[in-house]
């Protein structure tokens, strides 16, 4: 029971999160720089999960360890940013980083 | 009264335009299932965090909690950290979304998970109302049912996914992706950069609360980089 409580509770939370200023609208007015700061919510978010994960989560504790997995990292950057290709991004991306595993 | 009657166009256009950033969840899912299965908990409520909570990096921090008998207060406030960021993207998208319906802003925010976000963050400012909130619905209505049908497959059939193939490795790249793809200027470079290194020194710090303050510190610091360039009209940026 405690365990449903514990799930349900962590949807409310996690509703409440997503739910806030989307349901406020325009009943809330947030000052300018803040409103010119949520344009860089995106790239701030998005880099916030996928760095750590490339280092394993463990910051830069085993870094040599990492190596395969940044080397992947920088290929599929650089096939997003010449192509825009998501899945060509993750193919490739993933490919780098089977074949410096099976190399080294 | 602007009419926001359903438009089946806009729904799976949105529907479409998420299956390839949402496929690469796909390795994760499978995981967080098997994780469900062997967690030692009810599996029926492990899995319904899916829909209940339906967010990935959230429900695989609460079901590692839970297996190790942590405290539901212990569960429930790294759940409120992990999620956080939904407080950013629920603001960032507060305008675009003003003028849909209440009922909309009510649902709606059900399915704000990463990708769904990044869809709505990216379209033009021009857009139709009705077909931006159909748009948001169809890529909302694709994550929700892979979510429950791949973790649900994940509790199932357990084990499917080995460590070594790395294949979970597929999520960094997608959020790397949705990274670069929402970078339109250097202030977006800054806010990225200053988001990422603090997140990867922030792994350290308690319930998971590195990642708010990373993506805190990246929007101010990107907002404050733009900002620079308003004050000094000598500098100028690329498009």
């Amino acid at each position: 029971m405690t365990l449903w409580l514990t799930i349900i509770g962590g949807g409310i939370i996690t509703y409440l999160t997503r739910a806030s200023f989307i349901l406020a609208g325009d009943q809330v007015r947030l000052p300018a720089a803040v409103e010119r700061g949520l344009r860089y919510v995106a790239p701030a978010a998005f880099a916030a999960i996928a760095v750590p994960a490339v280092f394993g989560g463990d910051g830069l504790d085993g870094f040599g360890d990492d190596v395969p997995r940044i080397t992947a990292a920088i290929v599929a950057g650089a096939v997003i940013v010449r192509s825009r290709n998501v899945p060509a991004s993750l193919v490739l991306g993933l490919s780098t980083l089977w074949l410096l595993l099976i190399l080294f | 009264m602007t009419d926001f009657s359903f438009d089946r166009r806009a729904f799976f256009d949105g529907f479409r335009a998420t299956i390839p950033i949402g496929l690469p969840g796909v390795p994760f899912g499978l995981v967080l299932g098997f994780l469900i299965s062997d967690a030692g908990i009810d599996r029926l409520a492990g899995w319904s965090s899916s829909w209940i909570i339906l967010a990935g990096a959230a429900q695989l921090a609460a079901i590692e909690l839970l297996a190790e008998q942590a405290s539901a207060a212990v569960v429930l406030v790294t759940i409120t950290f992990v999620n956080s960021r939904h407080l950013l993207y629920s603001a960032a998208l507060r305008q675009r979304f003003a003028p849909f319906p209440r009922w909309f802003r009510l649902v709606g925010p059900y399915v704000l998970l990463d990708q769904a976000f990044a869809l709505a963050n990216a379209q033009p400012d021009d857009l139709d109302d009705r077909y931006r909130m159909w748009h948001y619905f169809g890529s909302g209505a694709f994550l929700f049912g892979m979510w429950q049908i791949v973790v649900g497959v994940g509790v199932v059939v357990g084990d499917v996914i080995r460590p070594e193939w790395q294949l979970t490795f597929a999520v960094p790249i997608l959020f790397g992706s949705l990274m670069l793809l929402s970078i339109s200027n250097h202030a977006g470079v800054v806010a990225a950069v200053v988001g990422g290194v603090v997140a990867m020194l922030g792994t350290a710090l308690p319930q998971g609360s590195g990642i708010l303050l990373a993506i805190v510190l990246g929007v101010a610091a990107g907002a404050a980089w733009e900002g620079r360039l308003a004050e000094d009209p000598s500098a100028t940026e690329a498009p």
